[in-house]
């Protein structure tokens, strides 16, 4: 259908237009460019090298949150669902998902004015792609082969370390992204008090080329490793206007009257045993010990309800089953498992040893609690610390038969999470790691393998904590948990410490709380 | 092959026919290199998935005696499907002879719906004969679209009019001299389209602008004037022009100008005008339209509110004197929405 009136002098109407147009303000409310946004991370480095990525660690994700400032992926996923092109403009596969073609977009360029070419996209995915997926780069893009089926490519793509980066002749790195590293500098002593350690600093600088359009803020300037406590006080006192918060002081921030945002849970807190101990290896030790571990109290008390109990691997925002799994606390069947055990077994002679692998006070009060759960149940655990355990950190002295880990979700395909999270178990047990069920009820199945003989024990999931400045606009965080900086605006007319998104809800659904 | 939906290219029809050797040509290369897919993506509704799931319950070997159902959903989600898939489930699980109970004793049947970041899970599981029973049945977000959405007209305040996947920029009424409707300006990887809907609100064509050329913003504004059947597009620092019998000839030129001025509305009783307000911080947070009288003297007298799914991105006047319309992104879909709001008299 076309238009059917006849045509008028264009000139006239917009000269009427703009003879009538008043110069006001449009009823709805524009982004405001400029500003340099200061954000403060516990981490105390960070690298921006993705082939160095450890899967599921704590500073992983900090890596990735850092890293979506300078570099782009193939492809990004909506709030909806939705696949968005980013710098794959188009996309398609194959009927069997083993082979993949990505178009990429064209005239995109990297911070040193360089055009990004299929060739940079091959060689910035192929040491990071699983085996079994090849990527070879074509005339206007790339195709990904894959030996075994692939319909989760696009879900892998848009999370975790898939990052389009070029490795520069001197070994720095350049992206694409709406940002640009312009200064690094690493702790350094105080001007003032030589003695005490400047925390690291690194710089970005708005990118004006950017393909997706110029970030709203000039600059993000980050601050690593400065303690919570001073960063919450730098936020209260307008010094900084987006910290991470950890959970056993989110009810500190709150009370405070701080803007705090959570995200769904992205920290798995859990138990593995390791034969290293003999006592581990019996499963009904294992058994008495499930049966003790109260994680309701461990959220609910311990962690002033800033946690969820889980007894599943994969958190229910990515399974979407894993209610199906329960936890029971039964100390009388517990105990009754305990009396039949040999009297050595976690006995006082030879306490069970529970190392804490992760770092951090709260993880040293978790192993606390989950050696008083084990005495109710006339378990002896004995809580090693991990300087006290090994000298070196990467090998473990014989005799440890319990750990204390933290996994933090990494991808947006809950079978590639699954597969990662298991070869990470098993890999320090050397056994093969899990198979690669596609069918969600194969996929089910397979976490209740890895359950099943309670070599692992899940515990809490612990949402990413996030203290914002009210004068900081439209804070968003994509499904991975990356932050949407480049979106955000500063609007300078806000007082720091008033709380424009106050709400009366109090729980760890994903959100902006008081 | 499959191809991303949201890439999808409006065919060029003047070109058509001179690539058609080439498209047919490449069109048997793909299908010797790629199998067509196993299965294309279509709309699934909640009622479907329901279906299926109970079939596959019913279908679980040995269940028999009653059952007793527990739902599990997140309460965020439940807002948007409402309790109508609890009551299919029941419907549809008694329809093939599974016995439901409240009794405490009954073999307790566990149902979730949830949400996950690319799928929506549904999922059932039960122990039957000492065994543990899961069944699940998953399908795209992007491919679920509620059964019923109500879009219906009122008297006053709101009706929403058209939804998109696609960002909407901005929408204008266009009068009945060129056969009324509306014209939506859309804003899609740096490109912008006109769409023109017929009284109806039915698509009726689509007009790729490429004469603006590029447009890369993270806040990409723009603004629609129709005059009978002359169209402006006003952009930051050009505006664009073309005619309604002719929109493939577009001209743009570089123009100071001010935005649109707050919309006033004129209902037929209140002569005073009323102004149309968004009141949000940003884009992440729904949205209310104020409402609030225009004379200074009324200021404070009243404020009739509407809340919106989403931040309110624009707002232009509608086809009369005492309506509106109103562009806003639904927070909850992703979806871009245009309503149209009337100010009526009386109550």
């Amino acid at each position: 259908m076309r238009f059917i009136e006849s045509r008028w002098p264009a000139a006239i109407s917009v000269a009427l237009l703009v003879f009538l147009m008043p110069a006001a303000a449009h009823a709805t409310k524009h982004p405001k460019y400029g500003g340099t946004l200061r954000v403060e991370i516990s981490v105390a480095g960070v690298s921006l090298d993705p082939r160095t990525w450890k899967a599921g660690s704590v500073a992983t994700a900090e890596n990735e949150k850092l890293a979506a400032l300078v570099y782009d992926r193939l492809v990004t996923l909506d709030d909806y669902g939705r696949f968005l092109p980013a710098l794959a403009a188009e996309w398609s596969h194959d009927g069997s998902f083993r082979n993949w073609q990505f178009r990429l977009r064209p005239g995109v360029k990297f911070t040193d004015g360089s055009f990004l070419t299929p060739k940079d996209v091959s060689a910035a995915l192929q040491p990071l792609l699983p085996a079994g997926l090849q990527i070879t780069p074509s005339e206007a893009g790339v195709v990904i082969h894959a030996t075994r089926p692939a319909p989760d490519l696009l879900e892998q793509l848009a999370s975790g370390r898939y990052f389009i980066y070029r490795v520069q002749p001197d070994n720095s790195f350049v992206g694409t992204g709406p940002f640009l590293l312009a200064e690094s500098s690493p702790p350094a002593p105080s001007d003032t008090n030589p003695s005490v350690l400047r925390p690291a600093h690194m710089r970005f600088r708005a990118n004006e080329d950017a393909w997706a359009g110029r970030p709203f803020v000039d600059a993000v300037d980050v601050l690593l490793g400065n303690p919570p406590l001073r960063q919450i006080l730098n936020l209260q006192v307008g010094r900084a206007e987006i910290i991470d918060i950890p959970p056993d002081l989110v009810r500190k921030a709150r009370q405070e009257n701080l803007r705090v945002w959570n995200s769904s849970p992205h920290t798995l807190l859990a138990l593995r045993f390791d034969d290293a101990q003999p006592a581990a290896a019996d499963a009904h030790l294992r058994e008495a010990l499930d049966l003790a571990l109260d994680r309701d109290t461990m959220a609910n008390v311990l962690l002033q309800r800033q946690a969820l109990p889980s007894a599943a691997l994969l958190p229910q925002w990515l399974s979407g089953y894993a209610f199906l799994f329960g936890a029971t606390l039964n100390l009388d069947r517990a105990k009754e498992l305990r009396s039949a055990l040999p009297g050595h077994f976690s006995g006082g002679a030879e306490p069970l040893r529970l190392r804490v692998d992760a770092v951090g006070d709260l993880m040293k009060l978790l192993g606390e609690r989950v050696a008083v759960n084990a005495r109710q149940a006339d378990l002896s655990l004995q809580l090693v610390s991990r300087s006290a355990s090994s000298v070196n950190a990467s090998a473990d002295p014989p005799g440890i038969g319990l750990h204390l880990f933290a996994w933090h979700y990494d991808s947006l395909s809950p079978r590639a999470e699954l597969q990662s999270l298991a070869q990470h178990l098993h890999s320090e047990k050397g056994e093969e790691a899990a198979a690669e069920p596609y069918d969600p009820e194969k996929l089910l199945a397979e976490e209740r393998r890895l359950l099943d003989d309670r070599r692992i024990l899940p515990l809490l999931l612990l949402p990413d904590y996030v203290g914002i400045a009210a004068t900081v606009r439209n804070w968003s965080v994509a499904p991975s948990g990356e932050w949407r900086l480049a979106d955000l605006w500063l609007d300078a007319s806000e007082s720091a410490t008033s709380n424009p998104d106050a709400s009366s809800g109090r729980s760890v659904a994903p959100g902006v709380h008081p | 092959m499959l191809s991303s939906s949201q890439n999808a290219v409006q065919p060029n029809v003047d070109r058509l026919l001179s690539r058609c050797f080439s498209v047919l040509l490449l069109l048997v290369l793909a299908i010797c290199f790629f199998p067509a897919p196993s299965s294309a993506q279509e709309n699934v509704t909640l009622d479907d998935a329901v279906r299926q799931l109970a079939e596959r319950v019913a279908a679980i070997p040995n269940l028999r005696g009653p059952v007793r159902l527990q739902f599990l959903q997140d309460p965020d989600f439940a807002a948007d499907t409402g309790k109508d898939w609890e009551d299919s489930f029941r419907k549809e699980i008694e329809k093939r002879r599974v016995t439901i109970s409240g009794d405490s004793s009954a073999n307790l049947l566990r149902v979730g719906l949830a949400e996950t970041p690319t799928q929506l899970v549904l999922s059932a599981g039960l122990r039957v004969s000492d065994k543990e029973e899961v069944r699940l049945v998953t399908f795209p977000r992007s491919a679920f679209h509620a059964a019923n959405t109500p879009v219906s007209p009122v008297r006053i305040e709101k009706q929403l009019v058209y939804r998109s996947v696609e960002r909407i920029l901005d929408a204008a009424s266009l009068g009945s001299a060129s056969g009324g409707g509306l014209l939506l300006l859309t804003y899609r990887n740096a490109d912008l389209s006109l769409l023109r809907l017929d009284a109806n609100s039915e698509l009726k064509e689509v007009i790729p602008l490429t004469a603006p050329g590029p447009y890369l913003s993270r806040d990409p504004h723009a603004e629609l004037l129709v005059h009978l059947a002359d169209v402006s597009i006003f952009l930051p620092g050009r505006i664009c022009q073309l005619n309604a019998s002719a929109p493939a000839d577009i001209k743009c030129r570089a123009a100071k100008f001010s935005w649109r001025s707050p919309t006033v509305a004129t209902p037929a009783c209140d002569v005073g005008g009323w102004r149309l307000e968004a009141e949000g911080t940003d884009w992440t947070t729904t949205d209310l339209l104020q409402v609030v009288p225009e004379d200074t003297a009324r200021k404070g007298s009243a404020a009739l509110l509407s809340d919106f799914p989403g931040p309110i991105l624009g707002i232009n006047g509608g086809e009369g004197p005492a309506s509106a319309l109103v562009v806003t992104r639904n927070l909850r879909t992703g979806n871009h929405e245009v309503y149209r709001i009337t100010l009526a008299c009386g109550n």
